[in-house]
């Protein structure tokens, strides 16, 4: 996967080159908002991940101008502000997605491959499969080994986000944004608790797990 | 002097001096017509009575003759006041009356005729207390048959008293008006002044550092003492957040000084010779781990002071709350089932409420967070968290009540402060911060927060009014 990375601080930006390098993924780095800009529509990539305050030319602004050009390149912001009211100007302004600095790099590494995967066409997806497991959106329908599973809605909507992203980790405030439509920062280990239910249901008592934990980051399908 | 100045300088005096002269110019513009009006008033009812005395003698001169006319005019003349009277021959020699010298004018044509003249030389004894000065006649005068010259007429004396009474009285008048401005227009700037002066004592001593200092308060509740009382507010919270800032900076430097304490030997004990590789991971693991937590703790702190200093109401939007506190019962109840606890939600229908989203969530799970870490302590045998929200005098109630250990009545105003944890260790879990950010968000929708006995267990009960702010 090919990313742009425009952070000012230098010493931050190598460690998350490094560490994106490690993971696979060839990445470009710029240390202002103009070189930023100028890599970014002159160049293809599948993810830009653009710091919120930078010097030249701020990241807003570049987001601004690459989405006027047409460029839907997805696009994850970056910011030391956390506030709702940030959030909302960064992702109406074309933002994809928000995360607050500072950040653990898994949860920065699973959301940039989530929204990688997101211009690719599984977004209209009705039927997912992983293994044995089957989840169908319209019928409403969850399958292990050719066995009806029954779930609450919320357990549905949760397998629904983790096998719609099945072979990514998905860490746990992704799965709070994306599947409660809350951002705030549990103290509790509320969705482990969740997860436990969810995978007491497709997982026991059949072969082979399919719902892993990802220690130190999240959750994963596969 | 000085004092005298600074009067001078005050807006009450200003506004006065200028409300003196506006009213001394619409006086005199008042007075001078009221007197033009009174003397064309006074000439006009002297003409028709002048006119009516030389219809009178025309007639009787018709009747009677010319010398019976001579001899009225005569005793006319005699008369004390202001009548002229004169009859004289077609010469303009005068035959009886009271006045000889006429403007040739009216000597020779008829009708009214107003003039000046002398009073020394031209008016009889009997004219009038005011002899001297200028005289002013309004005459009528009458050719008779054979030549003869009639002519009646006033000495307008009431003209000139007239006007001097006017003029006196406008003068006195106009004085005493403005000495009576000037000394209540100085009292009261002096007054105002005073109260000013009180008001810009009370800043001094406070700007040289004395913050209980306070503006003192009349019992006249006027609009001075509604200045200083909300002076007084605003100087109470002032000090109020100042004396917390002061303990929050305590209180965050003892709550990040000990993780970062404890972060500092983890790294210096990895370090040490002899740590196997494992023992070295498990030790750069615990201090990623601490300092998350550390800054948890600081995105806690940041989002409390930001909600205070107030979010933009752009993020207010109308919702239900009872959705909000649906999601967050379904999504802690399998928290608290594991802690054994039974988390019962109670909501009516819809309540819908124009707030920030995210932080009356936020605030919710701070409650339940809370309430499941402290039911869990009670001797309830079967422990129970409930969740209500509700209306309640248009305001929206949002209640977490727990049959857990509490908060003794003394310590519950404190526990809602900043970094107060009751339990005098802190070695349980959490910044301590949950609460101060309930209060925070309720003060930010113009609402309350509160803690209550919940008999046994503790009930905490958000407030907030239900309209649009």
């Amino acid at each position: 996967m090919k990313i742009l990375l425009i952070e000012d601080d230098r010493e931050a930006a190598s460690y998350l080159i490094q560490a994106l390098d490690e993971a696979g993924h060839v990445s470009h780095h710029a240390a202002d908002g103009e070189t930023g800009y100028a890599m970014a529509s002159s160049m293809d990539y599948d993810v830009l991940i653009i710091d919120r305050m930078l010097p030249r030319r701020d990241g807003i602004s570049i987001i601004e101008s690459l989405r006027a050009e047409d460029d839907n390149t997805p696009v994850l912001i970056l910011s030391a502000l956390g506030e709702v009211d940030d959030r909302v100007t960064g992702l109406r302004a074309g933002g994809d997605d928000y995360l607050t600095k500072p950040y653990a790099f898994t949860e920065l590494l699973a959301r940039v491959e989530v929204l990688a995967r997101r211009s690719s066409p599984n977004e209209g997806e009705t039927h997912f499969e992983v293994g044995g497991l089957s989840l169908d959106r319209l019928s409403r329908k969850v399958e292990r080994d050719g066995e009806n599973i029954l779930l609450q809605p919320r357990e549905f909507r949760l397998l629904e986000y983790l096998m719609k992203h099945s072979g990514q980790v998905v860490t746990r405030t992704m799965l709070l944004e994306n599947v409660w439509d809350y951002h705030f920062d549990p103290q509790t280990n509320v969705i482990d608790v969740h997860m436990s239910r969810l995978r007491s249901k497709i997982d026991k008592g059949y072969k082979g797990q399919i719902l892993h934990t990802i220690r130190g980051a999240g959750y994963m399908i596969k | 002097m000085n004092s005298s100045f600074r009067l001078w300088r005050t807006t009450t005096f200003r506004l006065t001096a200028l409300f003196i002269v506006i009213f001394v110019l619409a006086a005199i513009s008042l007075l001078a017509f009221m007197a033009y009006q009174s003397s064309i008033q006074i000439q006009r009812s002297q003409t028709v009575e002048i006119e009516r005395e030389i219809r009178e003698l025309v007639r009787l001169e018709k009747v009677r003759g010319i010398r019976s006319v001579a001899n009225v005019v005569q005793k006319l003349a005699r008369r004390a006041g202001p009548g002229i009277y004169y009859l004289g021959d077609e010469k303009g020699r005068k035959l009886v009356g009271n006045v000889s010298n006429f403007p040739m004018e009216v000597l020779t044509q008829n009708g009214i005729h107003t003039f000046n003249y002398s009073i020394e030389q031209a008016l009889p004894d009997n004219i009038g207390n005011n002899t001297k000065g200028v005289g002013y006649a309004l005459v009528s005068s009458r050719k008779l048959k054979g030549g003869f010259r009639l002519i009646v007429g006033r000495d307008i004396v009431e003209r000139r008293g007239y006007t001097s009474i006017i003029f006196r009285g406008f003068l006195f008048g106009v004085i005493g008006i403005v000495i009576l401005s000037l000394i209540t227009g100085g009292i009261t700037a002096k007054r105002v002044l005073k109260r000013i002066d009180s008001i810009s004592d009370t800043t001094d001593k406070i700007m040289s550092g004395n913050m209980s200092q306070r503006v003192p308060i009349t019992k006249r509740n006027d609009e001075f003492d509604r200045l200083a009382t909300s002076l007084n507010d605003m100087l109470d919270r002032i000090e109020n957040l100042m004396s917390g800032l002061k303990e929050v900076t305590d209180n965050v430097a003892h709550d990040l000084k000990t993780p970062l304490t404890r972060m500092r030997s983890k790294a210096e004990a990895a370090l040490r010779k002899g740590v196997s590789a494992k023992d070295q991971r498990a030790a750069l693991q615990a201090t990623i781990d601490e300092s998350d937590q550390l800054i948890r703790t600081f995105n806690a702190l940041l989002m409390i002071s930001r909600v205070e200093a107030g979010t933009p109401s752009g993020s207010f939007a109308s919702f239900d709350v009872s959705e909000v506190a649906k999601d967050m019962a379904e999504l802690y109840e399998p928290v608290a089932e594991d802690a054994g606890i039974e988390l019962i939600l109670k909501t009516e229908k819809e309540v819908s409420i124009y707030a920030n989203r995210e932080l009356i969530g936020q605030a919710l799970v701070n409650l339940i967070e809370n309430a499941i870490k402290y039911a869990g302590g009670g001797k309830a045998k079967n422990k129970k968290i409930v969740l209500s929200v509700g209306e309640e005098n248009k305001n929206v109630r949002i209640e977490v009540s727990d049959n857990g250990v509490g908060i003794p009545k003394e310590d519950r105003e404190r526990a809602v402060e900043r970094f107060v944890r009751l339990e005098k260790s802190r070695t349980e879990a959490g910044s301590g911060l949950g609460l101060s950010l309930v209060r925070a968000v309720a003060k930010l929708h113009k609402g309350e927060f509160y803690l209550q006995d919940n008999k046994p267990g503790l009930r905490a009960i958000i407030e907030i009014p239900k309209d649009k702010q």
